[in-house]
C-alpha cells in the first residue's frame, strides 16, 4: 500500500509532460478544431516513437508491455496539453485486439499500430446510447466468406483518420445478457461505408458511420462469435478509466490556470485569490481533482492484477463526470469574462472536459451500475473489501 | 502506486478478524455497552473505572499479541511494526466499536517533540491504555481562531503558574493527564507564545465541570459517529507545574500543535467515522423493507446510494494518501487537510441522505419501539456535524489546503496579538 507515484511513473508523467509543451502548442490544437483529419501526422508519429502506443502491448509485435497504469499516466498528460492526437480510440482498440485476437491478426495489425502507421478506433453505440448490450441493432450476416454488415454507429471518434474500426454487431437474437454480439474489425475504407462528421462540444472528430452491406471477411472476426459481449464490457471499461485520466489531467491543468489567475486578478484592493470564496473554491476544486485521481488509478490498478475492476471503473466516471465539469466551470467562473472570450486559451480544456463527461457513460449509468454491484447481490458489504459476487449468472 | 496490501498485511488483518471474531462475545460488547464511555481503561485510581473485568482481560490478550501500539518503536512500549499494519489492527477492532488506536492520544506529538524522558514515561503508557490524556485546546474565545487561546502560563523558577479555562474538554473527567495548549508570552503575535504542557488531571487547582451533549439523551448506542455524553469545562487556578511537563521549547507550542493535529488525523478512526453509515445502510437496506415497499427497489434511493459509496472509497483512498505520506517521512502540504475537508463533510452528507431514505423512522432513538438499528441513525443526525468543527473545522481546513497547497494569497486582516 502506497499511493504515491514511484519514480519511474514520475519520470513517465515528467518526459511527457516536457515533450507535448514542446510540441503541442495551443495554437496546433485551435488548428486541428478545423483539419478534416483532427491531428497533426508529425506529432502523432513522434508520440508512437515515444513507444505511447504499445505502451502495453505485448513485446512481440513491438510493445513494451507495461502496466495499464503507465497508460493513464500518458493520457493524463495528453489531457493536460488537450493535445488532438487518436491515442485513446487507438489504444484501446490494439489492447482488445491483443487480448481477444488471435495470433495471425495480432501479428497482421499491431507492429504498424504500434509504429503509428495505423490508427484504430472502435464503434459500439447506436441511437439508444446507453452502453448496454440490447442498444445495438447493427446486424451482420453470413454470406460465403464474408459476413455482411448492416446499420448505423454512432459518436465514433477518429473515423476519417482511422483505417480500422471494431464493430461491434449482433449476430444472434437481442438479447440482454448479451449473448447474440460479435465484434469485426472492418477496414474503413470499405465499400458501403459513409460516415457524417458530428459537430461537438470539444470540437473533436465524431462522426455517424452508415454500414450499408458492407462485406467483411470472416477472419475479421475478433474473439467468438457470438460471445462478443464479455470482451465489449473489457473495451468500455479501458475505455472509460482512460478517459478519466485524460479528463483529470485537462481539469488539472484548467485548475492551475484559474489558481494563478487568482493570485494576478486584483479587486477591492487586493489579489482575488485573497477571498476566502474564491480560496474555499479553489480547494474544493483541487479536492476534487484528487479524489478523481485516486478512484481512477485504483481501477487502473486492478485491471494490471487481472482484478475485476467494473465497479472501479463506474466509480471513477461516475465521479469524474460531476466534478470534472464543477472544477473547469468554476475555473471559468473565477476567470470571469475574459474566460469566456475565443482569443483566451481557457475554453480548449474547459469544452473538451465537458464532452468527455458526456461520453463512455453518463454519470446515472454508472451509479446505477454500482447500485446493481452493491444491493442486487446478496451478501454484507465491507467499504475498502471487495464486493460480494454473484454466483450464478 | 500499490493500491494492495501486501501478503504479511492481509494475514494480519484475517489474524485479528479471527480473534475478534473468538474473543469480543456478545458478553463483551454488553458489558461494553453498560459503561457510559467505550474504549480501554482510563483507569487512574482517581478517576471512575471505564474498563468493566471482560474488556480488561480482552485488552490484555490484545496486548499479548502485541497489537498495541504495533507501529510505535518498541523501546517505548509498541511493536516497531510498520504504518498500514497498525492501521489494520485499529480497523478491525473500530469495526466492532473497541477503539485500540492512539488516535487523539497526543502520543504522535510526544513522539514528534518529547524529549527521551518524556517518550520514555509517556508512550508505554499511552499505549496499555494506563494513561490518557484530555485535550486542552479549545477556550470560550479561541475556538477556530485557536491561536487566540487566553490561558497563561507564568514562569516562576523551575515552576509554571497556570490559570484560565478549557472548553468541549471531551475526556477530562476519565484522563489521567492534560495535554494543555497555553500562553507564555502574550507580547509577540499570537502563533509565537504558545507553549504545550502535559500533567496530571490531579494536580490541585483543576476543577472539572461536566457539559452534556444533545447527542446521548437517551444513551447513544455503539458505533455512533461520537456519541459521547458528556463534554466538559476545565477550570485551572493557580495550577503549579513543573518546568520538565513542558512538550517541545517554551513558546514553540504551535508548531509542535499542529504537528501533532496532522498526526493525529490520520487514520483508521477519522476514516471510518466518516464512512460506517454507508455500510450500515447499504446492508440495512439490502435485508429489510417497509411493508412491501423495497428502498432497494428504488431508482432515487439507488442512485444516491451509489454516489453516497464512491464519495466514501474517496475517503478510503485519502486515508490511504495520507497514509503513504506518513510511511514517506510525514511531509504533508495540504493532504491531510483535504482529508478533513471531504471526509467530515461526506460523513454528513451521508447522515442526511439518510434520514431521506428511512423518512420518519430515522427519527427513532434508541430504545424507542420501531427504531432502526438501536437508533444509530437518529443519534448520528445529532452529532455528524462535529466532524466538520471539531480539530479544525473545514472552513479552517478549505483555507489551509488554499493557503499552504495552492499558495494563494493571505487575507487582509489585522495583524494583532494576544493579552
Amino acid at each position: 500500500m502506497d499511493l504515491l507515484l514511484t519514480d519511474e511513473e514520475k519520470m513517465v508523467v515528467a518526459s511527457a509532460r516536457e515533450f507535448l509543451d514542446g510540441e503541442c502548442p495551443t495554437s496546433l490544437v485551435r488548428k486541428m478544431e478545423t483539419d478534416p483529419l483532427g491531428y497533426p501526422p508529425a506529432l502523432w508519429n513522434k508520440c508512437a516513437e515515444l513507444g505511447w502506443v504499445g505502451m502495453c502491448l505485448p513485446e512481440e509485435y513491438g510493445g513494451q508491455a507495461l502496466p495499464l497504469v503507465y497508460l493513464g499516466l500518458v493520457l493524463q498528460e495528453v489531457g493536460r496539453a488537450v493535445a488532438p492526437i487518436p491515442l485513446l480510440s487507438t489504444v484501446v482498440t490494439a489492447q482488445t485486439i491483443a487480448k481477444s485476437g488471435t495470433k495471425q491478426q495480432c501479428q497482421a495489425l499491431l507492429p504498424g499500430v504500434i509504429e503509428g502507421k495505423t490508427v484504430l478506433t472502435w464503434a459500439f453505440t447506436e441511437r439508444d446510447p446507453r452502453f448496454l448490450p440490447e442498444t445495438v441493432e447493427t446486424r451482420a450476416v453470413t454470406n460465403g466468406d464474408d459476413f455482411v454488415i448492416n446499420g448505423t454507429k454512432m459518436f465514433v471518434d477518429n473515423f476519417a483518420a482511422a483505417q480500422y474500426c471494431l464493430v461491434a454487431c449482433r449476430t444472434g437474437d437481442r438479447t440482454a445478457t448479451g449473448e447474440g454480439l460479435s465484434l469485426f474489425l472492418v477496414a474503413t475504407s470499405s465499400a458501403g461505408i459513409s460516415h457524417t462528421p458530428l459537430t461537438t462540444v470539444a470540437k473533436d472528430k465524431q462522426s455517424e458511420v452508415i454500414f450499408n452491406n458492407v462485406h467483411v471477411p470472416k477472419e475479421n472476426l475478433i474473439g467468438r462469435l457470438n460471445e462478443g459481449w464479455a470482451t465489449t464490457e473489457e473495451l468500455l471499461d479501458l475505455s472509460t478509466v482512460l478517459v478519466c485520466a485524460q479528463m483529470l489531467g485537462a481539469a488539472r491543468k484548467d485548475a492551475e490556470m484559474a489558481f494563478e489567475y487568482a493570485k494576478l486578478r486584483e479587486a477591492f484592493g487586493q489579489p482575488i485569490g485573497a477571498f476566502q470564496s474564491i480560496q474555499h473554491t479553489c480547494a474544493d476544486m483541487i479536492i476534487w481533482i484528487d479524489g478523481g485521481e485516486l478512484l481512477t488509478y485504483e481501477a487502473l490498478w486492478k485491471m494490471d492484477r487481472g482484478l475485476l475492476a467494473s465497479v472501479e471503473v463506474s466509480q471513477a466516471k461516475a465521479f469524474c463526470n460531476e466534478r470534472c465539469e464543477a472544477v473547469v466551470r468554476n475555473s471559468q467562473c473565477i476567470h470571469g469574462g475574459i474566460g469566456f472570450m475565443m482569443e483566451f486559451d481557457l475554453h480548449l480544456w474547459f469544452r473538451r472536459v465537458s464532452s468527455w463527461t458526456m461520453r463512455l457513460g453518463t454519470t446515472y449509468e454508472h451509479r446505477a451500475r454500482v447500485a446493481r454491484a452493491l444491493l442486487d447481490v446478496p451478501g454484507l458489504v465491507v467499504l475498502g473489501a471487495p464486493l460480494p459476487v454473484a454466483t450464478a449468472a | 502506486m500499490d493500491f494492495g496490501y501486501s501478503p504479511e498485511q492481509q494475514k494480519l488483518r484475517q489474524e485479528v478478524a479471527a480473534f475478534i471474531r473468538t474473543h469480543v462475545t456478545e458478553e463483551v460488547l454488553a458489558e461494553l455497552d453498560g459503561h457510559e464511555n467505550k474504549g480501554p481503561a482510563r483507569d487512574s485510581g482517581t478517576t471512575r473505572d471505564r474498563r468493566g473485568p471482560l474488556v480488561s482481560q480482552l485488552f490484555k490478550k490484545i496486548g499479548e499479541r502485541g497489537w498495541l501500539g504495533y507501529g510505535y518503536p518498541k523501546e517505548y512500549g509498541g511493536q516497531g511494526g510498520d504504518r498500514i499494519g497498525q492501521y489494520i489492527i485499529e480497523e478491525e477492532f473500530l469495526r466492532v466499536g473497541i477503539p485500540i488506536g492512539l488516535a487523539g492520544s497526543g502520543a504522535p506529538a510526544i513522539m514528534a517533540a518529547g524529549t527521551e524522558e518524556q517518550k520514555r514515561y509517556f508512550l508505554p503508557k499511552l499505549i496499555s491504555g494506563e494513561f490518557s490524556f484530555a485535550l486542552g485546546f479549545t477556550e470560550p474565545h479561541a475556538g477556530a481562531d485557536l491561536a487566540a487561546l487566553r490561558c497563561r502560563a507564568i514562569r516562576d523558577g523551575d515552576y509554571y503558574i497556570i490559570n484560565g479555562q478549557k472548553m468541549y474538554t471531551t475526556s477530562a473527567h476519565v484522563s489521567t493527564h492534560v495535554y494543555l495548549m497555553v500562553r507564555t508570552n502574550p507580547d509577540v503575535p499570537k502563533h509565537d507564545g504558545i507553549s504545550i504542557f502535559i500533567f496530571p488531571m490531579d494536580t490541585p487547582g483543576i476543577t472539572v465541570r461536566p457539559l452534556w451533549t444533545i447527542q446521548s439523551d437517551p444513551k447513544a448506542p455503539r458505533g455512533t459517529t461520537y456519541g459521547d455524553a458528556r463534554s466538559n469545562e476545565v477550570f485551572f487556578d493557580d495550577v503549579r507545574v513543573h518546568k520538565t511537563t513542558l512538550l517541545g521549547e517554551e513558546n514553540q507550542g504551535w508548531r509542535v500543535g499542529s504537528m501533532g493535529l496532522n498526526l493525529d488525523r490520520v487514520g483508521a478512526s477519522r476514516y471510518l467515522r466518516s464512512v460506517r453509515r454507508d455500510e450500515d445502510i447499504v446492508n440495512w437496506i439490502k435485508q429489510n423493507r417497509f411493508g412491501a415497499y423495497s428502498p432497494a427497489s428504488d431508482p432515487a434511493i439507488r442512485d444516491k446510494i451509489a454516489e453516497l459509496w464512491i464519495e466514501a472509497q474517496v475517503c478510503r483512498l485519502m486515508t490511504m494518501r495520507s497514509m503513504s505520506i506518513v510511511e514517506h517521512g510525514g511531509n504533508f502540504t495540504y493532504e491531510g487537510s483535504a482529508e478533513k475537508v471531504w471526509a467530515p463533510e461526506h460523513g454528513v452528507k451521508t447522515t442526511e441522505a439518510i434520514t431521506q431514505m428511512l423518512g420518519p423512522y430515522a427519527q427513532l432513538l434508541n430504545g424507542s419501539p420501531f427504531a432502526i438499528e438501536k437508533g444509530i441513525f437518529a443519534h448520528n443526525v445529532m452529532g455528524a456535524f462535529q466532524s466538520g468543527i471539531n480539530h479544525g473545522s473545514v472552513q479552517i481546513m478549505r483555507d489551509q489546503v488554499a493557503r499552504r497547497g495552492l499558495a494563494l494569497p493571505s487575507p487582509r486582516r489585522a495583524r494583532t496579538t494576544a493579552k
